[in-house]
């Protein structure tokens, strides 16, 4: 004969209470997160749009008045070049921990000191690797503000994140995908190009993505390294100083003049509007590589 | 890791009669003549991994263009003397190996054994159907590519090939650039086998193929695998002692890290020499 035992009133009540707290404390986080957010993207569109004028796009800054296009083709052409440097750089870094590191139990491995480095590095504040790169670059081999230093010291920055995401994005991958493509007698690197990284893609592309949004937007390392300009871009790595977006930012809103204000809040927009950009083509590019995939 | 002494042998020049080579003219046109009857042999093969013994001094020939079942309780070995078959246990950290094995006569672990050819002539089928993240027809032209065996219009012929030898390819042909992953499990499997199949393997490992299959799906893939030898040899670890009796011409009986049992199927399943064999195939035991 089974007792069924009374349910215990008061333990469901807590039960339910505490579930009830869980989920509040949830939603109180979303929105901590959420609002700063979105308080920032308002109060960016709402001071730039009123006096917002399309000709900013294309005429170059004068003094603190004109336009931004030279800004706008410099942060490009930044992006542009830590896409190349530090994409290179980070994926290959990434693919060597995840996927040929030896393991060892040692910490002074190649692999021990290779992570430790790729940690130290995303520690150093943006700054000072800025400061190192106007001592090296642009002072002791003589390059002068302009977009090699600056898209180098920016590459340093951002390696790391992309270092990390490559390799916990590969290590992600269904050992069924290895697994496969060794029995089928691939080698360790074509099964990688063909068939692992594949699965990585969306991973891969989150850390250039953030590396992106990071190089557009920084202002410190630039200042010691890209120095700014009036006019556009030229096609010169070295000795020509190439202005960004952030340079108005940073500078021209503790201008007097109102076009010195009106041109900081329509870089901050222009910006926005980029990294907007940045994240729509990245989901894109990732639904279109992923189609095949599991899920 | 011990490698052990490798016995490099020299029966590539014994030409033992298969069964029915007694016709000269027959026997002069078999692809196989002149080849030891023995597609694989392991010979005193001991595996382990770590401190932990898998396997000891498992000696077993396997006659070309048969079907062979290993069967044996979890933990018995069978999957690791599986994957060693093709070299798939060498990565793994640990694992030791003694005595040798031997295809077409020749080490498997010599040093003129190329490990992509090795995995060429010696194919695998996995528990859980495996596509890999691509169409449906990149899936089955992979290997192919990747041994650089057909090209360009060539792959499409061979992805309908070997789709329509595993008999997916009326139910894939409209949707050949489609992902993988919508067919059913049962297809899936399929699409691995072709992708297998498709580089041209000598023998097949394959580890439980139909476990992740529903009965029809297990009962096609049977059929299908019957339908491949004599051409092809196969190596099939199964649980499911039914199928084993349905599709193998041998058996082999793996029981705490020894191989207890090695013979025809039906022997081992009518007239079991050991009380170990007959309890588990007669369920006694599991």
């Amino acid at each position: 004969m089974a007792v069924i035992a009374e349910p215990d009133r008061s333990a469901i009540r807590r039960r339910r209470r505490r579930e009830v707290a869980f989920r509040v404390s949830t939603l109180v986080t979303l929105a901590l997160v959420v609002g700063p957010a979105a308080w920032i993207l308002l109060g960016v569109v709402l001071r730039a749009l009123p006096h917002w004028r399309w000709s900013v796009l294309v005429t170059p800054t004068q003094g603190a008045a004109g336009g931004l296009s030279n800004a706008i083709l410099g942060t490009l052409a930044l992006m542009a070049g830590v896409l190349v440097v530090a994409g290179t750089l980070g994926i290959l870094a990434g693919v060597f921990l995840a996927e040929l590191a030896p393991v060892t139990g040692r910490r002074w491995s190649v692999t021990g000191i290779l992570r430790s480095a790729t940690d130290v590095l995303a520690g150093v504040p943006s700054i000072t690797l800025g400061f190192v790169g106007y001592l090296a670059l642009v002072l002791a081999l003589h390059w002068g503000y302009s977009l090699l230093p600056a898209i180098l010291v920016l590459s340093v920055m951002v390696v790391p994140y992309i270092a990390k995401s490559t390799e916990s994005a590969l290590r992600q991958v269904p050992t069924s995908y290895r697994e496969g493509a060794e029995a089928l007698g691939m080698r360790q690197g074509y099964a990688l190009r063909k068939v692992v990284l594949r699965s990585a893609i969306p991973g891969v592309a989150t850390g250039l993505l953030i590396a992106l949004a990071i190089s557009s937007g920084e202002t410190a390392p630039l200042l010691y390294t890209a120095g700014f300009t009036n006019t556009l871009p030229k096609v010169a790595l070295i000795h020509h100083p190439v202005a960004y977006l952030t340079y108005p930012v940073w500078t021209f809103y503790d201008y007097p003049t109102p076009a010195a204000h009106y041109l900081a809040y329509d870089a901050a927009l222009v910006l926005l509007v980029l990294v907007l950009v940045l994240l729509v083509a990245a989901r894109l590019i990732v639904a279109r590589t992923q189609r095949h995939a599991d899920r | 890791m011990s490698a052990g002494p490798e016995g490099v042998s020299t029966e590539r020049g014994i030409t033992t009669p298969v069964v029915g080579a007694v016709d000269p003219i027959l026997d002069a046109i078999d692809p196989d003549r002149g080849r030891p009857p023995h597609v694989m042999e392991t010979r005193d093969l001991t595996l382990g991994f770590g401190a932990k013994a898998i396997l000891s001094g498992v000696t077993a020939p396997f006659a070309r263009g048969t079907i062979t079942a290993l069967i044996g309780p979890t933990g018995s070995g069978k999957t690791t003397f599986l994957r060693t078959l093709n070299r798939m246990n060498d990565k793994v950290r640990g694992f030791r190996r003694e005595g040798s094995v031997l295809l077409d006569g020749e080490s498997i672990w010599s040093t003129e054994q190329d490990l992509f050819t090795l995995r060429r002539r010696v194919g695998m089928l996995f528990q859980r159907p495996n596509p890999f993240p691509m169409s449906i027809r990149d899936n089955v032209v992979a290997g192919v590519r990747a041994h650089r065996i057909a090209k360009g219009k060539q792959l499409d012929v061979v992805a309908e090939q070997r789709l329509l030898e595993v008999g997916l390819w009326d139910a894939v042909k409209d949707r050949l650039g489609d992902s993988p992953f919508q067919l059913s499990g049962g297809q899936q499997q399929l699409l691995c086998l072709a992708r297998a199949l498709a580089i041209g393997p000598e023998v097949l490992l394959l580890d439980e193929p139909t476990s992740a299959l529903d009965p029809v799906s297990t009962e096609f893939v049977e059929h299908l695998l019957l339908q491949m030898t004599p051409a092809l040899s196969m190596v099939v670890v199964t649980h499911n002692l039914g199928q084993a009796r349905r599709i193998s011409h041998q058996t082999m009986f793996l029981y705490d890290g020894n191989l207890v049992e090695h013979g025809p199927t039906a022997q081992v399943f009518e007239h079991p020499v050991h009380t170990h064999t007959e309890r588990y195939v007669t369920g006694r035991m599991g």
